[in-house]
């Protein structure tokens, strides 16, 4: 499955909201096809949503997979509570056997979607409003009134339990899309510098946000990354050699290493991020394999909490270092006339925060699906990237981040940082304890 | 040419330390236009205007997108040098109009309207004194049934019909799930007097504007497309060649094209630089582009962007306290103040209440400078309104040297700035004719021989944000009292050279010494 219009219209909501509707197999399938479908429909609002930057889109995220699996949890005693495992989340307290899982997981992710990507624009709003209606329409059909009732409440109860607690984190409010309104450069050569000719990116993206709250990364032990080489612009330096590296790779690059630098370019606004990019291969894998709804909504909540934390731990490490991208020390030491092949972000080098997310990403599927877990990646079918194929989640977050060579926007040392990171944050999400 | 340097030259010849602030009182309480462009979703772009004289008495007359509503054609009763007022004609109601285009199709001497639709689009064929014939069906225009954007005309060479072309948004039936819908572009080629039926400009990408420009002066103007990437699948702004009897074809990145992905809304060009070759100025969100060759030398239409340096950018709000980015739309290239540097209109308003975007986003009025950079001073100037704005025309209204300006905004009625400045810089306003097809030589070329400086002045029909005008060519002089002009005529005849004088209003016909001309009474 992938972003695909056209797919997703022939497999998701419509096979949902047709008359055949009611013939389907059993609410426990229909469950998982409505947790599939909302966030398919979000990952089209993070693209289409200026606010969603790869770290706000991770905590997003992060958030709707703990509603969808709280909200299970609250009818199914099998399921264990992430209240208490996460940092501030208290239990909800709610159990609701009786309820329905489709209609229950319908009430809550349109609630939640509605809070945690609702500065979508005018159509975004329009898609919710309608999947909305429509869905939960369809998903009401069969059942009696005090089911419905029942379900609808506990979905929104358990939303606004979550909601409630998210409000706190120091995430919530992003303002100018996370662009800080002025930014002074700092003294050392090394620092960071602007490299994009857009205004607003004169100062960098979310200075702050690795003062946001973990979801399972305790706020006092925030996965670090080693010192970076020391700054010297003498040819055969350490830092020199690895800036010369991103030259000459970025050089010569084979068809194939421009299709992968491309394949994990996503840039926000033109894809789902990063982050979202590791929820389409889930959700792919969701449909290929039949999971159930349970396992799906309990490795949609993993996966996100590993992400989310993965950034805020990453953005606490780009700005204590606040290091220069290869293209500002290339032009000035190397060579004046030189261009990345993919566009560079607006915010410090080191470390890569694709890599980061994405080996904590493969971390947390890793402790659910295994280690030798292959699959396709066709996240970006729709946008003309052929699918991809992988032997584990492993193998998938490392080519993610030699992408980043590729794409001459990162030094090795800077992803191979990342990835150790992400070790480090995607345990504590492999940790949590998702049955009782 | 590296960009510094296509900085350094962006105005040449200036004397001016800083440019002169225009002022323009508003007048819309008074100027009678009524039409509101309204409307759900469906209207959240689109909302032009187009200008142009449909009485015959050298005034341009004002026809208003009403969007869901009725539109509005609007007789312009304005005094030379006078207040702005206008008087609703009957003429023309269409609904579910987003945008238009004057432009002489059947080449009688009478401007017709290409009116861009929800629905089928409509061409109307100008009787004289503001009445119409619709004549979609009899010239064999499919005017389709989609969400129609935006407009470019030309005339290909050999061509006694023009070329028109069609950009479409997303497929207006698709309530849930719009992402990845955008319809299809259309090329509409003639085929006798009339026209054949549309080629699809595929890939198509939610055009919101076109406009067909000579960007490397071949004598082959391109179709230039922009394209809004919030809906768009691997889409990018786009160039098509558009050459006679052929199919189009788009340069690719092997030729020089760089991908660029915006929110573009709208497309204005000039050249600024004084090379001869365009500049672009693209409108989109949180960030403007202007754009540059890289190396006119080279023929590779490969472009830089300078709007940072040039200080284009137009990204926030300059007034007003909302410091959230802004949302532009029609954008327009002309010398408000009359001192012959060309300036840049933008016209600002949310999509409706995206929470990302400024809601209190005033228009900008950027005025070049002498060292080239654009300075804003639409506060000072007296047009920042705070309405939602979307297509604009910048004309003259009045016919008195000093450009007007209207404002076409979403769910409220449009505005109507009338320029109240001080006389200032001079300036020259012409008209081109020509006998035979393309009576008034759209696809032209204006040059102006000022203070030894040679500017390029293009004549379109195109681009902006769904607005147009087809009338007097306005060109600021500064304190030029006169200067030579000759014509580069659509095929590539190169006119003589004529000694004008400053402050009045020409008719070139092809082949004929110009002729002065002015207002009745």
């Amino acid at each position: 499955m992938t972003l695909d219009r056209r797919l997703f219209l022939a497999t998701g909501l419509c096979a949902l909201t047709r008359p055949a509707f009611a013939r389907d197999p059993g609410r426990e399938a229909l469950a998982r096809e409505v947790l599939v479908t909302w966030h398919r429909l979000v990952l089209e609002l993070v693209r289409h949503t200026a606010t969603y930057s790869p770290p706000v889109a991770a905590r997003a995220f992060g958030y709707l997979g703990v509603v969808a699996h709280e909200t299970l949890a609250a009818m199914d005693p099998a399921l264990r509570s992430l209240g208490g495992q996460l940092n501030g989340l208290a239990r909800p307290h709610v159990s609701e056997p009786q309820a329905d899982k489709a209609l229950a997981l319908h009430s809550a992710l349109s609630d939640a979607a509605g809070v945690l990507f609702g500065n979508t624009g005018p159509m975004g709003q329009r898609a919710h409003g309608t999947m909305t209606a429509r869905l939960g329409a369809d998903l009401a059909t069969e059942l009696d009134h005090e089911t419905r009732t029942r379900s609808a409440a506990l979905g929104q109860r358990i939303t606004a339990h979550v909601l409630d607690w998210a409000a706190g984190d120091g995430g919530a409010e992003v303002a100018n899309m996370g662009f800080a309104l002025d930014y002074t450069a700092g003294p050392r050569p090394e620092d960071w510098q602007p490299t994009s000719l857009i205004r607003q990116q004169q100062a960098p993206l979310l200075p702050d946000w690795g003062r946001v709250r973990p979801f399972a990364m305790p706020a006092d032990a925030i996965c670090g990354v080693a010192l970076p080489p020391a700054y010297d612009t003498q040819p055969g330096s350490e830092f020199h050699s690895a800036a010369l590296e991103v030259h000459e790779v970025t050089a010569r690059l084979t068809e194939e290493q421009k299709l992968i630098a491309r394949f994990w370019a996503d840039p926000p606004m033109l894809s789902p991020t990063p982050p979202g990019h590791w929820i389409a291969i889930l959700l792919d894998i969701a449909d290929r394999d039949d999971l159930p709804v349970e396992t799906l909504a309990a490795a949609l909540a993993r996966l996100g909490a590993a992400q989310a934390d993965a950034f805020i731990a990453c953005w606490d490490a780009k700005y204590r270092y606040n290091l220069l991208r290869p293209v500002t020390y290339i032009r000035h030491h190397i060579d004046p006339d030189w261009t990345p092949l993919i566009e560079t972000p607006p915010f410090p080098e080191y470390p890569s925060g694709h890599s980061t997310q994405s080996s904590a990403s493969a971390t947390a599927l890793s402790a659910i699906f295994g280690e030798d877990f292959a699959f396709e990646d066709r996240t970006h079918l729709g946008d003309g990237l052929p699918a991809r194929h992988f032997p584990s989640f492993r193998a998938a977050s490392e080519e993610a981040a030699m992408s980043r060579l590729y794409g001459g926007i990162h030094y090795r040392f800077g992803n191979e940082a990342g990835l150790a990171q992400g070790r480090c944050v995607g345990a504590y999400a492999a940790a949590l304890e998702m049955r009782a | 040419m590296k960009w510094p340097g296509a900085l350094a030259v962006l105005v040449a010849g200036a004397a001016q330390a800083d440019p002169v602030v225009p002022q323009f009182t508003e007048e819309t309480a008074s100027a009678g236009l009524g039409t509101i462009y309204d409307g759900d979703w469906q209207f959240m772009v689109g909302g032009g205007v187009a200008g142009f004289d449909c009485s015959g008495n050298g005034f341009p007359d004002l026809f208003l997108s009403g969007g869901a509503g009725p539109s509005g054609l609007y007789r312009n009763l304005s005094a030379q040098g006078g207040a702005l007022v206008f008087e609703r004609t009957d003429a023309i109601d269409l609904e579910g109009v987003t945008g238009a285009y004057p432009l002489d199709i059947d080449s009688d001497g009478v401007t017709d309207l290409v009116v861009l639709r929800q629905g089928s689009n409509r061409l109307l064929r100008g009787l004289g004194d503001c009445r119409f014939e619709d004549m979609t069906e009899e010239w064999g225009f499919d005017g389709g049934d989609a969400w129609s954007t935006a407009f470019a005309a030309i005339w290909e060479a050999g061509a006694d019909w023009p070329t028109l072309a069609i950009g479409n948004y997303i497929d207006r039936h698709e309530d849930l799930f719009p992402w990845g819908s955008c319809t299809e572009n259309w090329l509409h080629r003639p085929e006798g007097q009339g026209f054949a039926p549309p080629l699809a400009l595929t890939p198509s990408h939610c055009a919101l504007s076109m406009l067909f420009t000579d960007w490397n002066r071949s004598g082959q103007p391109a179709l230039r497309v922009s394209n809004d990437r919030e809906y768009y699948r691997g889409g990018q702004e786009q160039l098509w060649q558009i050459a006679p009897g052929q199919p189009p074809r788009l340069y690719t990145e092997d030729e020089g094209w760089q991908q660029l992905r915006i929110w573009g809304m709208g497309i204005a060009a000039a050249d600024l630089t004084g090379d001869g070759f365009p500049e672009y100025a693209l409108t989109s969100m949180a960030d403007n582009k202007l754009q540059t060759l890289r190396d006119p030398a080279s023929g590779r239409p490969d472009y830089i962007d300078i709007a940072f340096a040039a200080g284009a950018t137009a990204h926030r709000p300059y007034t007003g306290g909302d410091i959230r980015p802004s949302t532009a739309w029609h954008a327009q290239f002309a010398d408000v103040n009359n001192d012959g540097r060309r300036d840049l209109f933008i016209a600002k308003g949310n999509v409706a209440e995206m929470p990302d975007f400024a809601a209190d986003d005033p228009n900008n009025l950027l005025l070049q400078s002498s060292d080239g950079l654009m300075v804003e001073a639409g506060d000072r100037a007296g047009v920042a309104s705070m309405e939602v704005a979307r297509g604009a025309l910048v004309l003259d209204l009045n016919l008195d040297g000093q450009l007007d300006l209207v404002v076409v905004n979403r769910w409220r009625g449009p505005q109507i700035w009338r320029q109240s400045s001080a006389p200032g810089g001079n300036w020259l306003q012409i008209r081109l004719a020509q006998e035979g097809a393309n009576r008034d030589a759209v696809g032209a070329v204006v040059q102006v021989l000022r203070d030894g400086v040679l500017e390029w002045h293009d004549l379109a029909v195109g681009g902006g944000h769904a607005s147009g005008a087809l009338g007097w060519l306005h060109i600021g002089l500064g304190a030029a009292d006169r200067v030579d002009l000759r014509v580069i005529w659509p095929g590539g005849e190169v006119g003589p050279w004529h000694e004008m004088q400053a402050n009045g209003f020409a008719i070139l016909r092809r082949g004929d010494a110009p002729e002065n001309w002015q207002p009745d009474g």
